[in-house]
């Protein structure tokens, strides 16, 4: 990892515990605040971040980015019905992975900073995208309507499923996503749904 | 102490409601503000609620104690498998229908509010307890470990459709719960449970 890289991630990290540790709504927090609270210079954390809501963002950004270059990449690379399977198990393994243990205080702020708003209902269009192309290669012979039907509900158990992960410990992580994947292939196996 | 009417607890809600929409910030609402347009003393309000968070925490905590006297009903009277079933499917009718014309911004700001998230954390346990007595009542001959694990993923993906529902026009629910019902259902079937 590159020095700056290094820095951010340790400034998150700080700066989410500080923010555990303030109790406060997010939106009251602010930068020279969170400074103190940090015992660090305000500018260290300027130079990397405009303010709180760009660190959020910033997080809920990564997350993305990184589960997108894993969809990405599996996609161009899904040649049978099996792979397209294997990219969801392993998309949904990649999230335990990549959430870290503060992610329930940027699931909140999602929720409320307008910037983390925007990039969630861009981020939930994407993945409907992605998924439906998953499950059209995966689950192969479904019409159309119960193409869009299954997707969307496979979209909601995933939101269901990520709300969990951020205020779960690795095990009940662990546990839950084997049944969450059993369950949506039970649910997809279901070619003409109901 | 005064209390507030049902009536006006209402005509508060909404009146902070309609203004978070407006301005999209929640250090714009003031008790003065919301006084004002309801022509009555801001005492009044603050005897009831001590800052603007506990309006929304309020309606929150009405809603769904609203919500569990009517499914408690329904469990109360279930004597046979097809009546737990009943009262389990019940229940996602009765959310749905009761959502307010405000559920997406009620649900963003019980994601957010830190009073709030204590409460839905909490909530979330009574509804899964609810689910796991529904499951083995409704679907019986699973072992215990069987109805945990069912019952924490219904639980999932129920709080993964809450956020779907509350984001799509009205219209379009009752499609979508039909179909979510229908995906449980086959779940639960699943006596052995994978």
């Amino acid at each position: 990892m590159k020095v700056e890289v290094q820095k951010k991630v340790r400034i998150i990290q700080k700066a989410m515990n500080s923010i555990r540790k303030m109790d406060k709504t997010v939106h009251t927090i602010s930068f020279s605040r969170l400074a103190d609270e940090m015992e660090m210079p305000l500018n260290e954390l300027t130079d990397i971040f405009l303010d709180v809501e760009d660190m959020f963002l910033n997080e809920q950004k990564r997350v993305t980015r990184k589960i997108t270059e894993l969809v990405e990449e599996g996609l161009k690379d899904c040649h049978t019905p099996n792979d397209a399977k294997e990219l969801l198990e392993r998309s949904t393994l990649k999230l335990i992975e990549l959430l870290p243990d503060y992610s329930d205080l940027v699931y909140s702020a999602v929720f409320y900073l307008p910037k983390c708003i925007a990039e969630r209902d861009r981020t939930k269009k994407y993945y409907r995208q992605s998924l439906k192309k998953i499950i059209k290669k995966g689950w192969p012979g479904k019409i159309e309507s119960v193409l869009d039907r299954q997707t969307d509900l496979v979209l909601l158990s995933l939101y269901g499923y990520m709300e969990y992960l951020v205020r779960a410990n690795l095990r009940e992580r662990k546990e839950i996503q084997k049944d969450f994947i059993n369950m949506i292939n039970l649910h997809l196996q279901d070619r003409l749904f109901f | 102490m005064i209390k507030l009417s049902p009536n006006l607890k209402d005509k508060v809600v909404n009146k902070a409601v309609n203004s978070l929409r407006k301005n999209k910030s929640i250090d714009q609402l003031s008790f003065a503000a919301i006084a004002k347009e309801l022509d009555v003393g801001i005492d009044e309000l603050t005897t009831f609620y001590n800052t603007t968070e506990d309006i929304f925490l309020d309606a929150q905590k009405k809603d769904w104690e609203s919500l569990h006297r009517y499914w408690d009903k329904q469990i109360k009277k279930a004597k046979t498998p097809g009546d737990f079933k009943r009262a389990f499917e019940i229940f996602f009718e009765r959310f749905v229908e009761t959502l307010s014309k405000d559920a997406d911004l009620r649900f963003e700001l019980s994601c957010y509010l830190p009073e709030c998230i204590k409460y839905r954390d909490k909530n979330r346990i009574k509804v899964k307890e609810k689910f796991s007595k529904l499951i083995k009542r409704g679907w019986p001959g699973k072992d215990m470990k069987v109805i945990q694990r069912q019952s924490e993923l219904v639980t999932v993906l129920f709080y993964g459709f809450i956020d779907h529902i509350v984001h799509i026009p009205k219209e379009e629910r009752s499609k979508i719960l039909s179909d979510f019902r229908n995906m449980l259902n086959l779940h639960l079937q699943d006596r052995k449970f994978f």
